[in-house]
């Protein structure tokens, strides 16, 4: 498991195909530096973390919507407002089955973050 | 003698009476070269790509204890914090026999000494035994407290595993970083 762990990391940063731009070469290292470790980059998480297809249920509300940018590992991530945007979108897009969202904008980002949960576990819609 | 036996003497002699031998020589040294620079068969060319596409992989031939992995000031071990599997039975990549390597990971960057490039470093826990005991690092470049638990070192990071007993932690490559983490 492990190898296939490493390889698909190899894969994510360094094989260039399906990055269509900068941004997007971009917001996959934030993920990868920023939420692998946990959800693991197939997002798949672990007994003890969520996997990133869960999204799904969440973004379809609105407080939903809030809690995976107030949640703490979202909220503090050392990331810009419009880079945290992305990546999120990103989440979303990549490893959830939702058709149709509205994109997370840096403004939303930024008022949401700005109220981290003390309690997520309880808070979870 | 064949035409064409007569055409190649006339040829040859025509060459010789314009050319030098050390001018000949020269252009057929160049064009020895020059094919050697510019491989023409496909197989050539493809292996070329896949040369490219494996630009990720750091040099590791660093003299020194930064190119040592049983040593805390391995390049790879800049955030390292606990026992180096490289001395407890495994490898910088590899568990010892006897322990799971843990699925959820501390990620980070570290600089390469000698081309001078950050590379995306995991470090995975291995768990089920006790305490290595050997080979204790502590570097902690770019952790965090622990009120950031997904850049803090401090926690357990066997707690993905089916058992959270720590014993040693490994340091994986994950390819080129695109800049260093924001920590640093």
């Amino acid at each position: 498991m492990r190898r296939v762990f490493v390889v698909a990391v190899l894969l994510f940063i360094g094989d260039g195909a399906g990055v269509s731009s900068a941004d997007d070469a971009v917001t996959r290292f934030d993920f990868v530096l920023n939420c692998s470790g946990c959800h693991r980059t197939d997002a798949s998480g672990s007994a003890t973390v969520p996997a990133l297809g869960e999204t799904d249920a969440l973004i379809a509300t609105r407080e939903g919507r809030d809690y995976l940018i107030r949640v703490p590992g979202v909220a503090q991530a050392p990331l810009s407002d419009e880079r945290l945007a992305r990546l999120m979108n990103f989440v979303v897009r990549e490893f959830g089955r939702a058709p149709e969202f509205e994109p997370f904008t840096a403004v939303e980002v930024s008022r949401l973050r700005a109220v981290p949960l003390r309690s997520p576990l309880s808070a979870r819609p | 003698m064949s035409g064409f036996d007569r055409w190649v003497e006339g040829s040859t002699r025509a060459l010789a009476r314009r050319l030098s031998r050390r001018s000949l020589l020269r252009r057929v040294g160049v064009a020895l070269a020059g094919a050697a620079a510019f491989p023409v068969l496909p197989v050539a060319r493809a292996a070329g790509e896949g040369d490219a596409a494996r630009a990720a992989a750091p040099p590791e031939t660093i003299d020194g204890p930064a190119g040592d992995p049983s040593r805390c000031e391995y390049w790879r071990h800049c955030a390292i914090d606990g026992f180096l599997c490289s001395c407890c039975g495994g490898s910088q990549t590899a568990c010892p026999p006897g322990t799971e390597m843990s699925p959820i990971s501390w990620v980070g960057t570290c600089r390469n000494p000698l081309d001078g490039k950050d590379y995306v470093i995991v470090y995975n826990d291995c768990c089920g035994r006790g305490f290595c005991g050997r080979c204790f690092c502590n570097r902690n470049e770019g952790d965090r407290p622990i009120y950031h638990p997904y850049r803090s070192n401090d926690i357990n990071w066997c707690g993905g595993a089916s058992t959270q007993v720590y014993h040693c932690s490994t340091a994986l490559l994950a390819g080129l970083a695109l800049e260093a983490q924001p920590e640093k």
